[in-house]
């Protein structure tokens, strides 16, 4: 099963990485889109747990 | 050929317009709100703390409605280009189509799908699962929006199809050109990070709002720090990329950059200064009440500082030349369907780089037929259609202006924000929260003047340098297009009403009253993902 698995994302990786060089080269905004959408969503999910965080340090109860 | 009504004209592009502009209220939330919603469940599935998931599905709530009235907005326009674009849809037609075909089956299976999928599956499918549909949501949206940009492009800056004169259309040669063409990147990554900025505006104008009345405040930081987060990440992209877009403007479009700027000269780099403010008025062609910044326009426009950008005076002057070789290739394309010899086809075929020229030269020609223009009244033909080649330059100028000065209002707007949420002090600044929720509308706003520069900007042609707008339209009688336009307008006013309706209902209402603190909670040793029972 654990091979499967890892072949399996190995698979998704060679895709990722095909495209990537794929899209990069014919349309690199497209790839910036992906990227940076990607980044966008990353960020604000970690503004998120930095909140959980942050609550937890302290015990201001100001936000 | 069909006589050309300017009245009908006209209408059928307002009934475009009011259409597209309409549909254009919802579309941006959609674009945005599916990621912002990809980010919430995200942080669901990675931390198991309910109040995401109750984020994801308060926020999910509100792009429902949208999304619903998007989608029944966005039907009409499909049709339009049949019914009153069917002189364009039979030129253009075979290059259009496909994008608009595979939008259409992106739309109404992938996107349908799996937003049934994400609405009706939290209880059937498993997290993971779940997440992923979610992720699929926002591609899909975000997919539909590229097709209907990809097609777009094609009519700003025609790829990967070649005229035919046989069957009198534009014939299609490659997908793959129509797919990569760079106004359809340019264009699809900034109407689409537009759209990022539209949604995280919301969400932190509605959880201002919250904030405010100290209501649902655990709820209201969450969701307001990550939309601060999304959306000056978002601005600072949808600048930079209206750069990439506008240099592309630039290369391929210079009527339009021109009107854009108010350039009727030929710039004097590096002095030249940016037009920040100007009545321009076309008739006179001249601007009033100029007022610019020394040294800005040339580098913002040509990334260069001793390029000069050609004006609009010098734009018409350089047209004259076309206009006279595309009345040759059009008086060649008819003799030749008239059944004339080879030596009528050689002839357009050494102009029908210029044929669209010819096509913008019939409205001053007699019954619109530029072959039947005699000898001695070419030039003046020519002289007549070369202010033609000029889009409307205030409607131009001044939706850039607006278009752009509020994305540096978002800009400070969000950044500030961001602080503000990240050093917890959103509470003190009142100011900053009312100023979140005022500015809810604001982002829609600037992404129908992005619209309408962009098209207007196009004009005289559909296609640009083919077909001139006025030989698109459909022969309808004034009246019918009268009384359509008022169907529509009434139509879709009353889909607005029920967005604003319900998303104020929606909004007032708040999220259910167990993610108020419960939520917050760690999750339960072994069981990360149970739901902690309400207060």
């Amino acid at each position: 099963m654990r091979l499967l698995s890892f072949a399996g994302l190995g698979l998704v990786l060679t895709v990722a990485l095909l495209f990537a060089v794929f899209v990069g080269d014919q349309g690199p905004w497209y790839f910036a889109w992906v990227i940076g959408t990607v980044m966008i969503v990353l960020i604000s999910g970690a503004g998120a747990i930095l909140l959980d965080a942050q609550q937890e340090q302290t015990s201001l109860e100001e936000i | 050929m069909e006589p050309i009504i300017p009245g009908v004209v006209d209408l059928s592009r307002l009934q475009f317009a009011i259409t597209a502009l309409y549909h254009f209220m919802f579309v941006p939330l959609t674009l945005g709100l599916t990621f912002m919603l990809a980010a919430m469940e995200t942080v669901y599935v990675v931390t198991g703390r309910q109040i995401y998931k109750d984020m994801t599905l308060f926020w999910g709530k509100l792009f429902g409605i949208n999304f619903a009235l998007g989608v029944a907005t966005g039907i009409t326009m499909e049709f339009e280009f049949g019914t009153n674009w069917s002189m364009y849809s039979r030129f253009f037609g075979d290059m259009f189509g496909t994008p608009l075909a595979i939008e259409g089956l992106m739309a109404f299976f992938m996107e349908s799908t799996f937003v049934g999928l994400m609405f009706f599956g939290w209880d059937r499918l498993n997290r993971h699962t779940h997440l992923a549909i979610t992720w699929l949501v926002a591609l899909g949206s975000n997919l539909s929006a590229l097709w209907i940009l990809v097609a777009n492009a094609s009519m700003n800056l025609p790829q990967g199809a070649h005229f035919d004169p046989a069957t009198m259309r534009m014939q299609f040669d490659s997908i793959v050109a129509v797919i990569f063409n760079p106004d359809a990147q340019a264009k699809f990554v900034h109407t689409s990070v537009a759209g990022y900025v539209s949604a995280a505006m919301l969400v932190m104008g509605i959880s201002s709002f919250y904030l405010l009345r100290g209501q649902h405040r655990q709820f209201a930081a969450r969701s307001f720090r990550m939309a601060a987060l999304f959306g000056i990440i978002s601005t600072v992209a949808v600048i930079t990329l209206g750069d990439v877009l506008g240099r592309m403007v630039y290369e391929h479009q210079p009527t339009k950059i021109a009107a854009i700027e108010g350039l009727w000269h030929t710039t004097k780099p590096p002095f030249e200064p940016w037009v920040a403010f100007a009545l321009p008025d076309d008739a006179k062609q001249e601007n009033h009440f100029e007022i610019g910044v020394p040294f800005v326009v040339t580098p913002l426009v040509t990334h260069s500082f001793f390029t000069p950008i050609t004006g609009m005076h010098e734009l018409e002057e350089q047209a004259a030349p076309h206009i006279r070789s595309g009345i040759e290739a059009v008086t060649a394309l008819k003799a030749w369907r008239d059944g004339g010899s080879a030596d009528d086809l050689a002839r357009f075929n050494a102009h029908k780089a210029d044929m669209g020229y010819g096509f913008l030269a019939a409205r001053h020609a007699p019954h619109n037929d530029v072959s039947s223009i005699p000898a001695s009244k070419i030039e003046q033909v020519i002289v007549e259609t070369e202010p033609d080649i000029l889009p409307n330059v205030f409607v131009t100028f001044w939706s850039f202006r607006i278009m752009v000065f509020l994305s540096l209002l978002f800009f400070g707007l969000f950044a500030f924000a961001s602080w503000a949420s990240l050093k917890n002090r959103l509470e003190r600044n009142r100011l900053l929260l009312k100023l979140c929720l005022w500015s809810i509308p604001l982002p829609i706003l600037a992404t129908e003047f992005g619209w309408i520069t962009a098209e207007a900007g196009r004009q005289p042609w559909t296609v640009f340098n083919l077909l001139p707008t006025f030989l698109s339209a459909s022969t309808h009688s004034f009246s019918y297009m009268v009384f359509s336009l008022a169907g529509f307008a009434i139509l879709y006013s009353a889909f607005i009403a029920a967005e604003l309706f319900l998303m104020f209902k929606y909004a007032r209402l708040g999220p259910e009253d167990h993610t108020t603190h419960a939520g917050l909670a760690k999750p339960h040793n072994g069981d990360q993902f149970a739901s902690v029972p309400a207060e």
